[in-house]
């Protein structure tokens, strides 16, 4: 999923100074199960926005705001956005741009988008996946070092652990740790020797 | 005709290098002052490129500086903050400039140093960047064309020295495995430690020299164990300084008799004083292993 957070509620309230008759668009996908676009947030922003003096003409919240299909589309869930002025989108950055693509009118975001991780356990894990478009998570263990190492080394670690922990953020393990117990695990540490050389770095 | 530092690698000679920090700012002469120090006691100078991610100049302006005041360079090139235009780019313009040694490395992270929000590179890694000197070497570039006059480097890498760190072990083959012909490793202060590492590379048939550097008080060695990677000064190591009178001098010592040591396990030694090689001599004489006597 894609891991945005919701930004101050400030914030947006700057980036709406100049701007009235809001309608709001949420997202049933990952920015639900983050709760920074679900109906708890859709009607919690609403709240904030009317205390704060504006006037909120509706919302809606599509199955996926990155694949709202048309303007149509919008109305026929909530034929108030005919009335709006602005519009709020409570998504992340895919679903801001794919609603601007359909609206004519301002569009802005309500999140800061970080990157493609997931949930498990109740525990949000960011940064899973760089999206390289060359996927090789197999030979790492279902762990990606592009994703998951700051430095993105795919040969091995760099010189910079203190204690097995991250010399970039000391709080999170050496990627190349969890690599390494993991291939330990299913018995493929022989996937380690593997040279990876210029011609397979793409991205 | 002096030998150069292949040729001493090709020989059995043990060798000595030592680490020369570019300045932060625009005047020379202290680089130059500092390798003057060391004039004729070392076998090659390496030149720092923004060592943790602190801007400073250019390595290749200060190898070509301290190549015309006649030292033996080894120019160091990490892959922190040059794409892979950049470092074939550099790796071309050292040559032409008199560099012959290059020693490559990833690079600290640049949240690091003093400029925490520039953006890092790492468009190679310290195994492709060999690969690239290799294919450079071969007279292609990383595209494939051909280049004139190619450059033929000798050419290192690093490591640390901490034999249960597998990952890192494993990190030094494929460095090796690609084309290497040296290694500097990060300092050494448990030479029962490196004896392990030694026996744990033995079928890694390039010449290893051991960093050094000189411990001035225990706070600075408790401050290395924490602060950092690959740095494990002994508890022993560390009350000996504490009960020293003289702290300094007993970190000489004890320098000196690791690069004592250090003699039989390996190739060479390679002093990384914090600050100036002030003292580097009087280590070398200390240990015994002084040049040209």
């Amino acid at each position: 999923m894609i891991i945005s957070s919701a930004k101050p509620f400030e914030e947006v309230l700057e980036l709406l100074k100049d701007e009235d008759d809001i309608f709001i668009i949420g997202c049933s996908a990952c920015a639900a199960k983050l709760h920074v676009g679900g109906e708890p947030e859709v009607l919690n922003m609403r709240q904030r926005l009317e205390e704060a003096g504006k006037n909120v003409v509706g919302w809606c919240i599509p199955s996926a705001a990155c694949s709202v299909a048309s303007f149509d589309s919008l109305v026929e869930k909530n034929p108030a956005i005919k009335d709006a002025k602005t519009v709020l989108v409570m998504a992340c950055g895919s679903g801001v741009s794919i609603v601007s693509q359909i609206v004519e009118l301002a569009v802005y975001p309500s999140n800061n988008t970080e990157s493609l991780g997931g949930r498990s356990q109740g525990e949000i894990i960011p940064e899973l996946c760089a999206m390289c478009g060359d996927c090789k998570v197999y030979y790492f263990g279902g762990i990606c070092p592009k994703g998951q190492c700051p430095k993105q080394l795919l040969n091995g670690p760099c010189g910079g652990s203190i204690e097995g922990k991250c010399e970039v953020d000391p709080e999170k393990d050496c990627v190349w740790e969890l690599i390494y117990t993991r291939l330990k695990k299913i018995g493929r540490l022989d996937l380690l020797e593997k040279v990876w050389t210029c011609e397979e770095i793409t991205g | 005709m002096s030998l150069t530092f292949k040729d001493k690698l090709e020989s059995d000679n043990f060798l000595i290098t030592a680490e020369i920090s570019p300045p932060k700012g625009t005047d020379l002469s202290e680089a130059l002052a500092d390798a003057e120090l060391i004039r004729d006691q070392v076998d090659a100078l390496n030149v720092t490129d923004n060592q943790r991610a602190v801007m400073r100049m250019s390595p290749l302006a200060v190898s070509r500086a301290l190549l015309d005041a006649g030292h033996e360079i080894i120019m160091q090139l990490t892959c922190r903050d040059r794409n892979r235009l950049a470092l074939q780019s550099e790796l071309l313009g050292a040559y032409a400039m008199g560099i012959r040694n290059i020693c490559v490395m990833t690079g600290d992270y640049t949240t690091k140093g003093d400029h925490p929000g520039a953006r890092p590179v790492y468009d190679m890694d310290s195994v492709q960047l060999l690969d690239i000197v290799r294919r450079m070497r071969e007279g292609y570039d990383l595209a494939g064309n051909v280049i004139d006059n190619p450059p033929v480097f000798t050419v290192g890498a690093v490591t640390n020295t901490d034999p249960s760190k597998l990952m890192q072990m494993m990190k030094l083959r494929k460095k090796a495995k690609t084309g290497l012909d040296f290694i500097q490793t990060q300092a050494v202060y448990n030479t029962e430690q490196f004896q392990t590492f030694m026996d744990r590379t033995e079928d890694i048939e390039v010449p290893i020299i051991a960093g050094l550097i000189p411990l001035k008080s225990a706070k600075m060695a408790r401050f290395m164990n924490q602060n950092v990677p690959g740095i494990n000064v002994p508890e022993e190591i560390i009350q000996r300084i504490e009960n020293a009178e003289r702290p300094v001098d007993e970190g000489l010592a004890i320098c000196a008799e690791t690069a004592r040591e250090l003699r039989k396990l390996c190739r060479g030694i390679h002093i990384m004083p914090i600050g100036k090689h002030d003292k580097t001599t009087r280590i070398l004489e200390m240990a015994g292993i002084r040049k040209n006597i």
